[in-house]
C-alpha cells in the first residue's frame, strides 16, 4: 500500500501471475453519502490503451471506486505498447476490472444509473474490448449508454481533483499520443486552440529517451534523468510554428536531440544523458507552458488545468504553477493517478454528457481517431431515448 | 434449456437463441466486417422479436477461438459483459468444432478451414459417429469425434493429413475460397465444398453443441477466459526470431552473469519450476522481488537463454539468498560460483554484511559449493521440504572481524 500523501490516495497495488498490476485507488478524504433521487451514478469502462480500468462516479465528481489493470511491465520489452498484446489483457482482464469496481463502490449493477465507456480515440483492438463490453452491460440491463472520447475524460479528470472547477478554463492536453490546447467553453463544449503539427508531447519523450538508452516507457524515466541534469547545458531549438498560432511541432525538436547525440558518437565525446534529458524536457516544457499562458491572456480565461499523461511531468507541473501564478492564474493540475488513463475520468465526463442528454445506440463502435469536441451524430449511434 | 449464442470470430456476424431443441432464432450476417456494429443491434431484434426474456436464458455461448483475433475480442467481450450483468455461466466452443457441427450426421470425414493467413488456415478434422442409449432402440444420436484437434496448419499439411485418412470429405469455411486450386491440385481424396447455407459459422450450431457442454456441466470462468488464438501477436513472433538470430552469432560456450530485467521474468519463472517444482517462485513473486530496492536478482545468460538465477534480499544487514537454480544440462560448469560470487559482492554494496539460506540436505553438489564460498552449516530444519521429504540445513556467511 502506498499513501500519496499529497492527494490522500491510498493505492492498492496487486501483480498478477503474467506480470499485470492491478490497483485499486481510494480517495481517503471522499465520504460516500447517501445517494439522493437526483443522483446521478455511472459505472466507466476505458481500454484505449495498455490499461484495462473501471470506475464508478457520482455526479461527476465523486468517484466511489477506480480500478486499474496496467500492462506496463508487458509492454516495456517491446520498448512501446504493442497493440494485439494490449488487446488481449483487456479482454482477460475487463470483468474483474467491473466486479472490482462495483464491489468497491459498494453498489450492484442495478444500482448504475448509466454506463460510459471510452469509444475513441486509441487502439481500436483495445477500444473494442470496453466497447463490447459496455454495450452487452447496456443490453443486458437496460441502463443507458454513454459513449465518451478519451481526451475529454482527461480533461474532465480536474472536475474530480478539483470540486469548485467549472468551465470556462484552457486546458492543455498532453500524453502519449495527443498534445492539444484546448479551451472548455461549457461541459461537454470543447474548442481545439492548438494542437500538434506531427509528434504529441509524450510519444517525443519515448523517442528521446530510447534515443538516450533510457528506455520505455519516456516520460517517467526523462522525467527522473532530468532531475539530474543540467536544463541549459544544451540549448535545443523551440519550435514556433507560424505566429499566432497555438500549434504545436516536437519533431523538429526530436531531430535536434537525435542529431546532437549522432554529432557526439562522431566525434567521440561522451554524452551526458541527464544534461540531454534536462534540456530536451525544458525545450518542451517551454513551448507548452508558454502557448497556454498565451492562449489563456488571448482568450480571457483565468484558469489553466492541465491533462493527460505528460500532465504528470514534475518539470511541467512546477513552470505551469510558477507562470500562472506571475500571470494571476489559477491552476489546476489533477493528482498524477487522475492523469494516467483511467475510468473514474471516463465516468467525470459521461456524467456531464449524460445530462446533456447523450445516449449511445447499440451500434456504437470503436473509432480510432475520433477528433474531439463538435462530434458528428453518427458516433455516438442512434439515440435510445 | 436456453441458450444464447453469438459468434463473431470469421466474416460472418451471428447470434441464435435456442431452447431444448427448438431455435427459436437465428441471425446471420455475412455482408461487410463491421461485427461490432452489427452484434448487439442483431441481439436486440432477437430480444424484441421474440420477447425474450433474459433472465431466462440459461447460458451465454460464444466461439473459443481461433479467428481473427479482434473479432474473437468483441464476440468474448460482449459475451463476458452479458455473463457479468444477467450472472449466467459462460461456454466457450472451439470455433472448429461449431463449424463442424453444421454437418450434423455426415458420413464424410468434416475438414472446417478459415483463413488464417500467412498460408496457413485454421482447421481441424472432424467425424460423426452413431451411438444407441441402449441396444434395444431403434433411436441413435449422432456424436461428434475430433479426428484432429483444431490448429493452424498449411494448405499442405492438411491436406496430406485428408489423403492419409483416404476418405470422402466435406470442406467449409472461408479458408476453401482462398485455396480452391491449391486443394484440388493437393487431394487424392475425393471431397465436396459446403454449400452457402453451411459454409460459415452458424450460431445454431454453436448453441447446439453448447446445451451438449452445459449439460456435462463444461463451462468457463466468466472474468479471467481468454480466447485461444493459437497464434502468439506478430511482435512477440518477431521477438522470438530475432533472439533466435542473435542467439546464433555469439559463443555458444560463454556465459553472461547479468542483472535480471523484465524480459527474463518468464524464463527466469520456467526455470524455477523446472529446477524447484514446488518451491519455485512464481513470475509475480520474481517479477515483486526483483523490482524492490533491497535486493539483488541476477541471472546467467547463455546463447541468449537464461541459464541461472539467484537473489538476495537484504533484511537489515542480512542477506537472505532466496533463489538459487541452474538449468539442468547446464550444472557442474560453475554456474552457480560465478552468479553467487557476483551476487554477494553486489549484495555488500545494498548494505548486507551476514548471508544466510537454506539448502536441501541430499542436496551435495550445493553444499560443497555453500561451503566452498564461505558459508557454515549453523542448524538444521527437520522435515523443511517436501515432494521428496528432506531436511534443510541452514548457512550462515558472516563477516568476521579480519574481513
Amino acid at each position: 500500500m502506498i499513501l500519496n500523501k499529497q492527494s490522500n490516495e491510498t493505492i492498492t497495488r496487486r501483480t498478477d501471475e503474467d506480470g499485470v498490476i492491478f490497483m485499486s485507488i481510494k480517495n481517503d478524504e471522499e465520504q460516500h453519502t447517501s445517494f439522493l433521487e437526483d443522483d446521478v451514478t455511472i459505472l466507466a469502462i476505458e481500454s484505449s490503451c495498455d490499461e484495462t480500468a473501471a470506475a464508478v462516479v457520482k455526479n461527476g465528481r465523486e468517484v466511489l471506486s477506480n480500478v486499474i489493470s496496467s500492462q506496463i511491465a508487458l509492454h516495456t520489452v517491446f520498448g512501446g505498447v504493442v497493440p494485439e498484446i494490449a488487446s488481449r489483457k483487456h479482454v482477460e482482464k475487463i470483468n474483474t476490472c467491473v466486479r472490482t469496481a462495483l464491489a468497491e463502490a459498494k453498489l450492484k449493477l442495478s444500482d448504475i444509473d448509466a454506463i460510459a465507456v471510452t469509444y475513441g480515440p486509441g487502439l481500436v483492438g483495445a477500444l473494442l474490448v470496453g466497447v463490447s463490453e459496455a454495450k452487452a452491460l447496456s443490453f443486458a440491463t437496460g441502463k443507458p449508454l454513454v459513449g465518451v472520447h478519451h481526451i475529454e475524460g482527461h480533461i474532465c479528470a480536474n472536475y474530480i481533483e478539483y470540486k469548485e472547477l467549472e468551465p470556462p478554463f484552457m486546458c492543455l492536453v498532453a500524453s502519449g499520443g495527443h498534445s492539444h490546447l484546448v479551451l472548455v467553453k461549457d461541459y461537454g463544449e470543447y474548442e481545439i486552440i492548438g494542437q500538434t503539427r506531427d509528434d504529441a508531447a509524450g510519444e517525443a519523450f519515448d523517442k528521446v529517451a530510447r534515443a538516450i538508452g533510457l528506455g520505455y516507457p519516456g516520460g517517467p524515466k526523462i522525467d527522473a534523468a532530468a532531475r539530474e541534469g543540467n536544463p541549459d547545458a544544451i540549448i535545443f531549438p523551440r519550435a514556433k510554428t507560424t505566429e499566432k498560432s497555438y500549434d504545436f511541432s516536437f519533431s523538429g525538436l526530436k531531430s535536434a536531440v537525435l542529431n546532437y547525440l549522432n554529432q557526439a558518437e562522431m566525434k567521440g565525446e561522451e554524452v551526458n544523458k541527464n544534461d540531454v534529458a534536462a534540456s530536451f524536457q525544458k525545450a518542451v516544457v517551454d513551448v507548452l507552458t508558454e502557448h497556454s499562458i498565451e492562449a489563456a491572456k488571448e482568450y480571457g480565461c483565468n484558469k489553466i488545468a492541465i491533462a493527460g499523461g505528460v500532465a504528470s511531468n514534475t518539470s511541467l507541473r512546477e513552470r505551469l504553477s510558477s507562470e500562472c501564478k506571475k500571470a494571476g492564474i489559477d491552476f489546476y493540475c489533477p493528482s498524477p493517478v487522475l492523469c494516467t488513463d483511467n475510468a473514474a475520468m471516463i465516468g467525470a465526463a459521461g456524467y456531464y454528457e449524460f445530462k446533456k442528454g447523450v445516449r449511445s445506440g447499440m451500434e456504437l463502435n470503436a473509432v480510432p481517431n475520433l477528433p474531439l469536441g463538435n462530434r458528428e451524430r453518427k458516433y455516438h449511434g442512434r439515440s435510445s431515448n | 434449456m436456453k441458450i444464447l449464442a453469438l459468434d463473431t470470430s470469421g466474416l460472418v456476424c451471428t447470434v441464435a437463441v435456442t431452447e431444448d431443441d427448438r431455435l427459436l432464432s437465428e441471425f446471420s450476417i455475412q455482408h461487410k466486417i463491421t461485427h461490432s456494429e452489427l452484434l448487439l443491434p442483431m441481439m436486440e431484434q432477437i430480444r424484441d422479436k421474440i420477447s425474450l426474456d433474459l433472465d431466462t436464458v440459461d447460458a451465454i455461448a460464444v466461439c473459443a477461438g481461433p479467428g481473427s483475433f479482434t473479432g474473437l475480442r468483441i464476440g468474448l467481450a460482449t459475451a463476458k459483459g452479458l455473463c457479468l450483468a444477467l450472472e449466467k455461466p459462460l461456454i466457450a466452443v472451439p470455433t472448429l468444432d461449431a463449424l463442424a457441427y453444421n454437418f450434423y450426421g455426415s458420413d464424410c470425414i468434416i475438414c472446417p478451414m478459415m483463413d488464417a493467413r500467412r498460408s496457413q488456415v485454421y482447421t481441424g478434422i472432424y467425424s460423426f459417429v452413431p451411438e444407441k442409449e441402449n441396444d434395444g432402440q431403434k433411436e441413435f444420436t449422432y456424436k461428434m469425434k475430433t479426428v484432429m484437434e483444431q490448429a493452424a496448419l498449411s494448405v499442405e499439411e492438411i491436406a496430406e493429413k485428408l489423403n492419409s485418412i483416404g476418405k470422402k470429405v466435406i470442406l467449409l469455411g472461408d479458408g476453401v475460397p482462398v485455396y480452391r486450386d491449391k486443394l484440388e491440385k493437393l487431394l487424392t481424396v475425393d471431397y465436396t465444398c459446403a454449400p452457402s447455407h453451411m459454409n460459415r459459422q452458424r450460431a445454431a450450431a454453436l448453441a447446439e453443441l453448447a446445451l451438449i457442454y452445459l449439460k456435462k456441466g463444461k463451462t468457463v470462468d466468466t472474468d479471467s477466459f481468454s480466447p485461444e488464438y493459437l497464434r502468439a501477436s506478430q511482435a512477440e513472433r518477431e521477438a522470438a526470431e530475432k533472439k533466435k538470430k542473435n542467439t546464433a552469432s555469439i559463443d555458444k560456450d560463454s556465459v553472461l552473469i547479468r542483472d535480471l530485467k523484465a524480459e527474463d521474468i518468464t524464463d527466469a519463472a520456467q526455470l524455477e519450476k523446472a529446477s524447484l517444482n514446488k518451491e519455485a517462485w512464481t513470475e509475480a513473486q520474481l517479477l515483486e522481488a526483483s523490482t524492490r530496492d533491497d535486493t539483488v536478482y541476477l541471472v546467467a545468460e547463455k546463447a541468449g537463454r537464461i541459464v541461472g538465477l539467484c537473489g538476495v534480499r537484504n533484511i537489515s544487514g542480512e542477506g537472505e539468498v532466496t533463489n538459487v537454480s541452474v538449468a539442468a544440462d547446464c550444472r557442474n560448469a560453475g554456474i552457480a560460483g560465478r552468479m553467487l560470487e557476483i551476487l554477494l559482492l553486489r549484495a555488500e554494496k545494498i548494505g548486507c554484511r551476514d548471508f544466510t539460506l537454506e539448502v536441501r540436505a541430499q542436496n551435495s553438489p550445493a553444499i560443497a559449493l555453500y561451503e566452498r564460498l564461505g558459508f557454515k552449516s549453523e542448524g538444521l530444519r527437520k522435515g523443511f521440504y517436501t515432494e521428496p521429504a528432506d531436511d534443510a540445513i541452514i548457512y550462515w556467511k558472516r563477516k568476521t572481524k579480519d574481513d
